[in-house]
C-alpha cells in the first residue's frame, strides 16, 4: 500500500491539535456544569468570524485575530453562562431543559452570524506559506496550530496544578460538596472556566475557519468529533483529553486513508468520530479518565 | 428446622477500594421479622441494594427460596417476591398517591403494550379491584384521604408511609424495609411496627433496617448488628442487648 | 384563491409536525427520554417512502407503512446501545445519529441521488385534478393519519401502560424496583416514537414531492422540541396547539418577507427569536401551555366512591 505515512502522521498531529484546543474548554465546562452545552459549536464559529473581522476587515496582524477570537468568544461564553445557563439553573431547569436551551442558544447565535456575514461559505483569504520538510508538506498555519496546542496544554497543566483556580476546578470536579464546604466560590470558578473554555473554542474555531472555510455552520461541522474527544477522554478530565485528542486525530487520518483504500467517500470522516463515540459510551462510558489518577 | 427464606452467603461489595460490605452471611427465616442494625455507614443499605438487585456483589451469593438471585436485575427480583422500600422515599412525584400504589401492583394486565390498547375491559376490571386494595392499604396508613393528591405534595412522614404502602401493595413474599420508622413521630412509628406484625401474621416476612432499638426489641425475632461492613453480633434481641460489642458499636470504644 | 392554497399549506404542515410532536411527546413528555435526534427518524421515513415510490409500483399506503416499519427498525437499533445511557449521553448519541444518517443519504448517491434529491411520485393520480383539490386531499390524508395517531396516543398514555411510562419518567430506579423492566418499556417507546416520526416523514415526502438532505437539518429536531415544550409536555392536545402556534409563526416570517422590508432577514430573525423564546419558556413556563392530565380509569371512580362513603 503506497502512502506518505509521514504526511499522515503530520496531518494527525494537526487534527489532534485542533481537537485538543477545542475539547479542553468543552470538557472543563461539561464537567463543572454537568450538561453538554451544544452551543459550544457557536463559540467556535463566533471566534472564527471575529478573527476574520479583525484580520481581514480591520486589516490587523493575524496575531490580533487570535487574541480577538479568544476575547470575543470568551466574553460570549461568560455572558451566556451567566445570562442563560445559570439563570435557568436557578429557576430549576433540568438537565434536558439546559440541553434544549443550549440548542436554542446555538441557533440564535448562528443566525445572528449568518445575518451579519451571510450564509454562503467563504475562505479566509490569506494564503499561508507552504513548504516541505522532507516528504511532509506543511503550512505555517498548521505549524502555528500545533504550537498553540502544545502551549495550551502546557499552560493548562500549570494552571491546574499550580494556581488556586486550577486546583479549585479539580476540587469541584472530584468532590463538589467538599469544595463548597471548603469555601471555594463555585460560581466564580464556573464563570472563569466558561469564559476561558469559550475563549479556547474561539481560537480553535479561527484555526478551523482559516484551514477550511468560514460559514455559520463552522462549529457544527466539527462538534461531533469534539464531543467524541471529550467523552473518550472522560468528561472533566484534562489529561484524558490529551490522550483522546491524539487517538482521534490519528484514527481520523488513518481512517481517511483506509476509506479511500476501500472506495468510500472521505465525507465519512465524521463517521469515524461517531464510531469512537458510540464505542466509548457502550464499552467504557467514563472514558479514559480513571486511567490517569489525577484530573 | 425450617429452611431460610433469604440466605446471604459471604457477600462482599467494594466501591473504589472501600469494602462497603465485607463477607456478610445471614439468614432471614420465613415468617419472621429480622432486623439489621448498625451505625451509619456500616453498609446496611448497600446490603439491601444487593439483595434487591441494584448492585451486583463482588463476592458471594444470595439465595431466595433456595434459588440464586444475586445476578438478577431489580425487576426480576421483584418478580421472585422481594420488594424494597427505600430509606429516602422514591415516590413518583407528579403521579397521584393512588397511581403510585397502582404502579406497584403485580401482574396488572394493563401493563403490556398490546393489552392496554386492546383489552380495555379486562384491565378496567383489574383497576377497580386494585384500587380497592390500594385504598384499604392507604386507610391502614391513614393516607386514604390523599388518594388523588400528587405524591409530591405529601409531607415527609406521609411520604415515608406511602413508600411502605407501595411496597405492601406489591404483594411481596419478603419485604425489605429501610428504616420504616425514620422521620415519623414515635407513636406512628410504633403503629407502623404493629401493622408490620399484623402482616407478618398473614404470611409476609420482613427484613428491616431500623435505628429505633426499643421497637426492634419489641417486635423483631432476630437481630443482626453490622459495623464497617461486617456482622459483629447476632441473635435474639434479648441476647444482643446483653452483648457488650453491641454497645461498643453504637457508642464507640 | 392563492390565499386559500397557502392556508391549506400551513394546515398540512401543522398536521405533519403534530404527528412528529406526538412521537417526541411519548418519548420525552411521558417517558422522560431526551431524544435529540428526532430528525433522523423523520428522515428515514421520508426517504423510505420516496425510494419505494420512485422505484416500485406499490400503493402509497403500503409505502407509508414501510416508512413506519423502517423507522421503527432504526429506533430499535438505536435503543440497543442507547437506552442504558444517562440522559446527556443519550442526547449526544441521538444527535449524532441524526447527523450520520443525513451524511449517509447525502453521500450515497445510489440510495436516493444524494444532494440532487429525489422526486416523489404523487399518491394522487386522478387526472385533471387541480392544485387546490390536490392540496385538499393531502389535508385529508395527513389529518386522517393524525387522528389515528392521536387516538392511539391518548389510549396508550391514559392506560396502566401510560402510568408505568410516567413512573419511569419520575424515578426509573423505583419503577424498576417495583417490577417494571425499564429497558423493555423504553425500547418499546422508542420504537413507537420512531414509527410515528417515520409516518410524519413519509407524509412529508408525499406532500413535498421532492426531498433532499438539506431538508433534514437539526432545525427539524429543534422545531419539534419547541412544539412539545410550548404545547405542554405529556399533553397530547398540547401537541396540536404547539404545532399550530409554531408553524403559524414560521409561516408568518415568510409572509413578512414578502410584504415588509426589515433590516434583518426575517428567516434569520425567526430562528433568533425561536432560540431566545425557548430560553424564556424554559425559565418561566417549562411545563408549557397545556398541563399534564392525570390518568382517569375506573380506579379514580373507586376513590370517589370511597370518599363519599367516608363522609357519611
Amino acid at each position: 500500500m503506497e502512502g506518505n505515512w509521514a504526511q499522515v502522521l503530520f496531518n494527525s498531529a494537526v487534527t489532534s491539535s485542533l481537537y485538543l484546543i477545542a475539547a479542553i474548554g468543552l470538557t472543563l465546562t461539561y464537567g463543572l456544569s454537568g450538561f453538554p452545552n451544544f452551543a459550544y459549536a457557536e463559540f467556535m464559529t463566533f471566534g472564527a468570524y471575529i478573527g476574520y473581522f479583525v484580520s481581514r476587515q480591520l486589516g490587523l496582524d493575524i496575531i490580533f485575530a487570535f487574541i480577538g477570537a479568544f476575547l470575543a468568544s470568551g466574553a460570549l461564553g461568560a455572558l451566556t453562562y451567566q445570562g442563560v445557563f445559570r439563570f435557568l439553573a436557578n429557576r430549576g431547569a433540568t438537565k434536558i431543559h439546559l440541553m434544549v436551551a443550549s440548542i436554542g442558544l446555538g441557533f440564535a447565535i448562528r443566525h445572528i452570524i449568518g445575518d451579519r456575514w451571510g450564509w454562503p461559505p467563504f475562505t479566509f483569504g490569506i494564503s499561508w506559506s507552504a513548504f516541505d520538510i522532507g516528504a511532509i508538506r506543511v503550512t505555517d498555519l498548521w505549524l502555528g496550530l500545533i504550537f498553540t496546542a502544545l502551549a495550551t496544554a502546557a499552560i493548562m497543566h500549570l494552571v491546574l496544578t499550580r494556581t488556586k483556580t486550577g486546583k479549585a476546578i479539580r476540587g469541584i470536579s472530584t468532590n463538589p460538596e467538599l469544595a463548597l464546604a471548603s469555601g471555594i466560590n463555585i460560581e466564580r470558578v464556573n464563570l472563569v472556566t466558561w469564559g476561558f473554555g469559550a475563549g479556547l473554542a474561539g481560537i480553535a474555531g479561527l484555526f478551523w475557519g482559516a484551514m477550511a472555510a468560514l460559514s455559520p455552520l463552522l462549529g457544527w461541522t466539527t462538534i461531533l468529533p469534539v464531543f467524541a474527544v471529550t467523552i473518550l477522554g472522560g468528561i472533566g478530565s484534562f489529561y484524558g483529553i490529551l490522550a483522546a485528542a491524539f487517538i482521534l486525530g490519528l484514527a481520523e487520518n488513518l481512517g481517511t486513508v483506509a476509506l479511500t483504500q476501500f472506495g468510500f467517500s472521505t465525507e465519512y470522516r465524521m463517521a469515524i468520530a461517531f464510531i469512537i463515540l458510540i464505542a466509548t459510551l457502550v464499552a467504557r462510558p467514563q472514558g479514559l479518565a480513571r486511567a490517569f489518577r489525577r484530573l | 428446622m425450617e429452611e431460610s427464606l433469604l440466605r446471604i452467603k459471604e457477600v462482599a461489595k467494594h466501591f473504589g477500594g472501600l469494602w462497603a460490605v465485607n463477607r456478610i452471611s445471614l439468614d432471614v427465616a420465613r415468617g419472621s421479622i429480622t432486623a439489621l442494625v448498625g451505625p451509619n455507614g456500616s453498609g446496611k443499605t448497600t446490603l439491601f441494594n444487593i439483595v434487591c438487585g441494584l448492585h451486583k456483589p463482588d463476592e458471594g451469593c444470595v439465595y431466595f427460596n433456595g434459588e440464586r438471585i444475586d445476578h438478577l436485575s431489580p425487576h426480576r427480583v421483584y418478580a421472585k417476591g422481594i420488594v424494597h422500600a427505600f430509606q429516602i422515599p422514591r415516590l413518583f412525584s407528579r403521579l397521584t398517591v393512588l397511581d403510585n400504589m397502582l404502579v406497584a401492583a403485580r401482574g396488572h394486565k394493563g401493563d403490556s403494550l398490546l393489552n392496554s390498547l386492546v383489552f380495555k375491559q379486562g384491565w378496567q376490571e383489574q383497576e377497580w379491584k386494585l384500587a380497592t386494595k390500594a385504598l384499604e392499604l392507604l386507610n391502614l396508613l391513614e393516607l386514604d384521604h390523599l388518594g388523588l393528591s400528587p405524591a409530591g405534595e405529601l409531607s415527609g412522614g406521609q411520604r415515608k408511609l406511602l413508600e411502605i404502602g407501595r411496597a405492601l401493595m406489591a404483594a411481596p413474599v419478603l419485604l425489605l424495609l429501610d428504616e420504616p420508622a425514620a422521620g415519623v413521630n414515635p407513636n406512628l412509628g410504633r403503629k407502623i411496627f404493629e401493622k408490620i406484625e399484623l402482616f407478618r401474621r398473614s404470611g409476609l416476612s420482613f427484613f428491616v433496617i431500623e435505628h429505633r432499638l426499643e421497637l426492634l426489641f419489641d417486635f423483631a425475632d432476630r437481630v443482626y448488628v453490622m459495623d464497617k461492613g461486617k456482622i459483629v453480633v447476632q441473635g435474639k434481641p434479648e441476647e444482643v442487648a446483653k452483648d457488650s460489642t453491641f454497645y461498643k458499636v453504637y457508642l464507640g470504644d | 384563491m392563492g390565499l386559500l392554497i397557502n392556508f391549506l399549506d400551513i394546515i398540512v404542515f401543522i398536521g405533519i409536525f403534530a404527528i412528529v410532536a406526538l412521537s417526541l411527546n411519548l418519548e420525552y413528555g411521558f417517558t422522560g427520554l431526551g431524544n435529540f435526534g428526532k430528525v433522523a427518524f423523520f428522515l428515514v421515513g421520508a426517504y423510505t417512502y420516496a425510494v419505494l415510490m420512485e422505484r416500485t409500483e406499490i400503493p402509497f399506503y403500503v409505502a407509508l407503512v414501510m416508512a413506519m416499519l423502517t423507522s421503527a427498525g432504526i429506533g430499535l437499533l438505536v435503543s440497543l446501545p442507547a437506552l442504558r445511557l444517562r440522559e446527556d449521553y443519550l442526547a449526544i448519541v441521538t444527535l449524532a445519529i441524526g447527523e450520520i444518517l443525513r451524511l449517509i443519504v447525502k453521500t450515497e448517491d445510489w440510495l436516493a441521488h444524494g444532494v440532487w434529491g429525489i422526486t416523489v411520485p404523487s399518491a394522487i393520480h386522478w387526472s385533471g385534478i387541480s392544485v387546490l383539490e390536490t392540496r385538499l386531499v393531502n389535508v385529508g390524508l395527513v389529518y386522517f393519519c393524525l387522528i389515528v395517531c392521536f387516538t392511539f396516543m391518548e389510549l396508550l398514555t391514559k392506560s396502566p401502560y401510560g402510568r408505568i411510562l410516567r413512573a419511569i419518567r419520575e424515578d426509573e430506579v423505583a419503577a424498576e424496583a417495583l417490577g417494571k423492566d425499564r429497558v423493555k418499556y423504553k425500547a418499546q417507546v422508542l420504537m413507537l416514537g420512531s414509527a410515528l416520526a417515520g409516518l410524519g416523514g413519509g407524509l412529508y415526502a408525499q406532500y413535498m414531492r421532492f426531498i433532499e438532505p438539506y431538508m433534514f437539518m437539526p432545525m427539524v429536531t429543534f422545531t419539534v422540541w419547541i412544539i412539545v415544550i410550548v404545547g405542554g409536555s405529556a399533553n397530547n392536545w398540547g401537541m396540536l396547539l404547539g404545532a399550530t402556534l409554531v408553524k403559524l409563526f414560521e409561516r408568518g416570517a415568510l409572509v413578512i418577507k414578502d410584504y415588509f422590508h426589515l433590516p434583518i432577514d426575517p428567516i434569520n430573525l425567526q430562528y433568533i427569536l425561536f432560540g431566545v423564546f425557548v430560553i424564556f419558556l424554559l425559565a418561566y413556563r417549562p411545563q408549557g401551555l397545556l398541563k399534564e392530565r392525570q390518568i382517569k380509569t375506573k380506579a379514580v371512580e373507586v376513590v370517589q366512591r370511597w370518599r363519599n362513603r367516608c363522609s357519611e
